[in-house]
């Protein structure tokens, strides 16, 4: 038989070790609301033509989220194409001839043409001439004649760019823009930065473009809302760590005509019109913002056949709400997407 | 009689410990909005408590102003040259209403919101 050590004994015979627990629950429940705490830094910047917001756990965050937000400030003046001295604009002001970029545009752009190539030209960085005459660059917004459309559309290549040894060369009459991969590529530089001063738990916004590096500072999921397209409400959410979730839809930027019909700035390549191809949004899911933000452009201009890309790309997952207000969800996010409550689109899971 | 007295005492303290935990884990509804140029909040409020009103927020010489109507808060007017901020509508989600050429944030101000941060 086994001896009861004589001190735990005569703690048995008094009332303290029954009533003990009833003393360390209630602290112990208290201590449940009580994460351990990192001190929280936020920031918040106007660049890149955008509104971004960042917020960072760590004792070294506040200094990062400093250095992030010079690091957006130099990108913009980098890669803005209404900025007479960026990089952008003096390639695309050049006459066609190469001009000396640094290595983070040389990375950029490389990255912008392979997209557009993996794509099939669904990403397309030089439709900047046709979104201006749309008038989704400045505001004026209106319905360009058919002509000057055919004509720009002459203007439209991504496979007439070059870039390499640290110039870009863009041919005269051509215009290259990284609106939809540079913001993206901002996060992702911002998420590495963040972990070099080994924050492990922050949220980034720039512009709706979410970064997530790893998960909340209590290790559950962040939660993510994913915005209901042309409505004033949310779709549902969605519980992610360490990824980053981008959406594109026309309803973010569109005007209507005199008739009543709705115009977005999201083009379709191949026609240089309003890109209409069944779908209301494209909310990408994956580990790097760059390939999130390209492909949620990319896969709205290519509708249902984004389907057929995911199948046979395997690195990211997606929710698309289709015009007839359908939700699709891969099947890697499914069980991480909740409807909101009041919604009432069908759900259907897609696997490969 | 010692024991007891012992019982009722640690019952007491948990009484207070679950009072306190309520108190540690409770979630205030999300109804304060504050409105913030350039990082400096400009205006914050209860919107269950707000009374309606027209509020203007000037920025090089650009203006926006904001409505509060039915304890809601948006952009009404604005003229920026996009007016993608009146666009937005009524502030119902973790996404703020933002106007980019003047700088304009309208956003709920706590952090009890159902989501950490909204995708667009």
């Amino acid at each position: 038989m086994r001896r009861q050590k004589p001190g735990v004994s005569c703690l048995l015979k008094t009332g303290i070790c029954r009533t003990l627990p009833l003393v360390l629950l209630p602290l112990l429940v208290a201590g449940c609301g009580q994460e351990r705490e990192q001190p929280k830094a936020e920031q918040t910047v106007f660049a890149m033509n955008t509104y971004v917001t960042m917020t960072a756990y760590g004792e070294q965050a506040q200094t990062a989220l400093e250095e992030a937000a010079q690091s957006l400030q130099r990108w913009e003046s980098l890669w803005s194409v209404t900025e007479e001295g960026s990089e952008i604009y003096r390639t695309n002001h050049s006459g066609g001839q190469s001009v000396p970029v640094s290595p983070e545009t040389q990375e950029l752009v490389s990255f912008a043409l392979s997209m557009a190539q993996e794509t099939k030209g669904a990403l397309e960085p030089t439709l900047y001439p046709l979104l201006r005459a749309w008038g989704f660059t400045n505001g004026s917004r209106q319905v360009p004649q058919e002509s000057e459309i055919r004509e720009l559309l002459q203007a439209v290549d991504y496979r007439r760019i070059t870039v390499e040894e640290g110039e870009l060369t863009v041919p005269d009459g051509m215009q290259i823009d990284l609106g939809s991969v540079a913001k993206g590529y901002a996060a992702d530089k911002i998420a590495g930065l963040l972990r070099e001063y080994g924050v492990s738990s922050a949220i980034l916004s720039l512009g709706g473009n979410v970064q997530a590096v790893g998960s909340r500072p209590d290790g559950t999921d962040w939660r993510i809302a994913v915005q209901a397209p042309w409505e004033q409400g949310t779709l549902g959410i969605l519980e992610i760590s360490d990824a980053a979730v981008v959406t594109s839809g026309g309803y973010e930027n569109y005007f209507s005509d005199e008739e009543g019909y709705l115009y977005w700035h999201i083009l379709d390549p191949a026609t240089g019109y309003p890109a209409d191809s069944g779908l209301q949004s494209v909310t990408i899911v994956g580990k790097e913002g760059r390939v999130c933000d390209a492909l949620s452009t990319a896969c709205f201009v290519m509708g249902q056949e984004a389907l057929a890309y995911w199948r046979a790309d395997g690195s990211f997952d997606m929710l698309l709400v289709t015009e007839d207000g359908e939700i699709i969800v891969t099947e890697g996010i499914a069980e991480r997407f909740t409807p909101g409550e009041d919604r009432t689109e069908h759900v259907e899971v897609v696997r490969r | 009689m010692k024991t007891k007295r012992l019982t009722a005492f640690c019952a007491g303290i948990l009484l207070a410990g679950l009072a306190g935990s309520a108190l540690v884990m409770q979630k205030p509804e999300d109804s304060t909005v504050r409105i913030v140029q350039d990082g400096v909040v400009l205006f914050q409020t209860d919107l269950q408590e707000a009374e309606d009103q027209t509020l203007s927020f000037v920025y090089e010489g650009r203006s926006n102003t904001v409505e509060i109507r039915d304890h809601q808060i948006r952009v009404a007017e604005a003229d920026c040259p996009d007016r993608l901020c009146v666009e937005t509508g009524w502030l119902r989600t973790a996404l703020p209403i933002v106007c980019l050429p003047n700088h304009l944030v309208i956003e709920f101000a706590d952090e009890a919101q159902e989501a950490d941060i909204a995708v667009r």
